[in-house]
């Protein structure tokens, strides 16, 4: 019978003992690793979430840019939340070529269809029926305020703040049923907020119908659009963008937010971009300081490895029962990092949801499983860095003659 | 049979290159009991580490039963000190973390050819011979100075091996220990016929080898 799984386990016991016999050393090993990784797990977690807020609510604040038809009114006050109705029309070709402009990062279409004619009887009025793309908005469904469990699809409308109806009743557009999906939260822009927002899908579901009741109608020919919101990438700057379209296309007009709110959005996401690179820095620092520790403690422990090799542990056995002392100490210090760092989350979570809901952000936990995800990356991490930080003074005693080791001590 | 062909070794320092063992040459029978003797620094404990495989010479051959081991592999010397060799250190050479029985069988699991319960039989085995037994499940700290000489002894025996080295074995224990140690070494060499080469000060203990050969300054003079 192979005895290598009781060699493994005496060398794994010998490795675990290790950490015990000097008690003060690996605590403080313990404790630098858990700050360590207890500061990346929690910086990355409210990275993410801070991130996930602030997606939400800076997309709030409305695009960075609209790109309408030349002559199409526009309301330069209001934020840029969604266009203007008006006859005139863009080719939704322009939606590609407006993604490929340096400098922009997210474009969302919108066509705006204004009619009295919908057949919808409360009150008879108006209505702006609103066409977007789930997938690439920016303006539509961070306003949500309530709105079904399932995701949106064909058939489901989207109803601005100002209006009555509520979630999962029913609304008859141009003779056909439509679900209303959600709700939005107030946004003081008239056109968002008594808006319809549907798919492009569900519109060309009632083309037919619209074109029946209302006639040939500019924004219900096929592939056309009121407006593109766009939203700019970090360092981007609308003055650069606004040329690049106007040098680009002929017949757009281009809108500017208030140049303010964009360079805090950019801002936040360059800061957080460097709060990961502090992280980086933060783990490269703690392998280091690993590799300094295990040099000494191997140092300390020369003639126990030179007993070990002197009576017939191989290179890779002496190795390997350095390299798992380090990683198990340090994944033992991540997991106690991210524990602690989960229950100081969870003491500040209230004051933090508190002053980014004054700030107008609402906060967005991370999904727990994400948050799993990221801790047992985080042990995992820290692991290798143990072990990555003693591989080097595990191999060079490795290499060494077993007297010469043995010698040291004497 | 071990031999030595014009073994040497030095030793780079700080302050220059030190001939510890400077071109020996040597042959001991198979079953042989030889002790080293000479005064500190004479090269004793250098000229057994190389007999052992544990220090590689600057120049020369070391053969153990006509295997030069220093043209063997890293690990393949490594499996030829497990299977080959015993070693009696002059210090308590016991890892503090495992238990003595544990100790004992720890070069028999490195070699992985046995079975852990074989493993562990012979190692109670031999404790009991050494008159021990009791202390199996003990921790080294747990137990006196010449207790832990015989764990020692009863690990360099686990696996057979054909060559005993012991460097100062008894340095620093109490005479009654030192004589029941010796006699363990004696029987072993007899009974199992075991080459025994111990290097010790001690000249009373050396009298008790077959053969006693004399080192100065790095050289064999007699």
């Amino acid at each position: 019978m192979p005895n290598d799984s009781s060699i493994r386990f005496l060398l794994g016991r010998l490795a675990l003992q290790n950490l015990g016999r000097r008690k003060p050393r690996t605590f403080l090993l313990l404790a630098a690793v858990a700050i360590c990784s207890g500061a990346v797990f929690t910086g990355a977690v409210l990275m993410r979430s801070i991130e996930s807020s602030m997606s939400v609510g800076f997309t709030r604040l409305g695009a960075d840019m609209l790109v309408v038809p030349a002559g199409a009114l526009t309301n330069i006050t209001a934020a840029l939340l969604t266009a203007e109705p008006t006859d005139l029309t863009l080719d939704d070709s322009i939606v590609g070529r407006l993604q490929a402009l340096k400098g922009v990062q997210k474009v969302a279409p919108q066509l705006i269809f204004r009619t009295d004619a919908s057949g919808y009887s409360r009150g008879g009025d108006m209505i702006d029926l609103i066409a977007f793309d789930p997938d690439s908005d920016i303006t539509v469904r961070p306003w949500l305020e309530q709105h079904l469990h399932r995701p949106i699809r064909e058939g489901d409308v989207i109803v601005g703040g100002r209006r009555e109806e509520t979630p999962g009743s029913e609304m008859l557009i141009f003779g056909r049923p439509l679900m209303v999906y959600g709700k939005l939260a107030k946004t003081a822009v008239g056109t968002h907020e008594r808006g319809l927002f549907i798919t492009f899908g569900t519109l060309a579901a009632l083309r037919d119908a619209m074109l029946q009741i209302c006639g040939t109608k500019a924004p219900l020919e096929p592939n056309k659009l009121s407006g593109v919101l766009l939203e700019l990438a970090p360092g981007a700057t609308t003055q650069q963008v606004r040329f690049a379209a106007l040098a680009n296309f002929a017949g757009i007009k281009v809108v500017s937010a208030e140049s303010m709110l964009t360079s805090i959005r950019q801002g936040l996401a360059a800061l957080l971009d460097g709060v990961l690179g502090l992280m980086v820095i933060m783990f490269v620092s703690t392998a280091l300081m690993v590799s300094v520790m295990f040099s000494a403690i191997i140092t300390e422990r020369r003639r126990e490895l030179g007993l070990l090799k002197a009576i017939g542990a191989r290179r890779s056995q002496v190795v390997g029962m350095l390299l798992a002392e380090a990683g198990l100490a340090t994944a033992i210090g991540g997991v106690l990092g991210c524990l602690v760092g989960v229950i100081l989350m969870r003491i500040y979570e209230h004051s933090l949801v508190y002053y980014l809901d004054r700030m107008g952000v609402p906060f967005v936990w991370l999904d727990s499983r994400l948050v799993a995800v990221i801790g047992v990356l985080c042990v995992g991490l820290a692991s290798l860095i143990g072990a990555t930080g003693a591989l080097y003074p595990a191999w060079r005693a490795s290499r060494s003659d077993p007297h010469d080791l043995i010698r040291a001590e004497l | 049979m071990l031999a030595c062909a014009n073994v040497a070794k030095t030793y780079e320092t700080a302050r220059g290159n030190v001939g510890a063992v400077k071109g020996i040459d040597l042959t001991i029978e198979r079953g042989e009991f030889a002790a080293i003797i000479g005064r500190s620094g004479s090269g004793k404990s250098s000229l057994l580490a190389m007999i052992g495989g544990l220090s590689r010479p600057t120049y020369g051959t070391v053969s153990v039963e006509d295997t030069d081991i220093w043209a063997l592999a890293d690990d393949q010397l490594a499996q030829f000190r497990n299977r080959r060799m015993g070693f009696v250190f002059q210090f308590a050479s016991l890892l503090p973390t495992l238990r003595i029985i544990d100790n004992v069988a720890l070069p028999a699991l490195l070699g992985q050819t046995r079975a852990v319960t074989d493993v562990y039989e012979a190692a109670a085995e031999l404790l009991d011979q050494l008159g021990i037994g009791g202390y199996a499940d003990a921790y080294p700290t747990e137990v006196s100075a010449g207790e832990q000489r015989r764990a020692v002894i009863a690990r360099a025996f686990i696996n057979n091996p054909i060559v005993l080295l012991a460097d100062e074995p008894t340095s620093d224990l109490d005479q009654e220990t030192e004589r029941e140690i010796m006699d363990h070494f004696r029987a072993a060499n007899r009974t199992r016929a075991m080459t025994l080469v111990m290097v010790t000060h001690n000249l009373s203990l050396a009298e008790k080898a077959d053969r006693v050969l004399h080192i100065a300054e790095g050289r064999l003079v007699a």
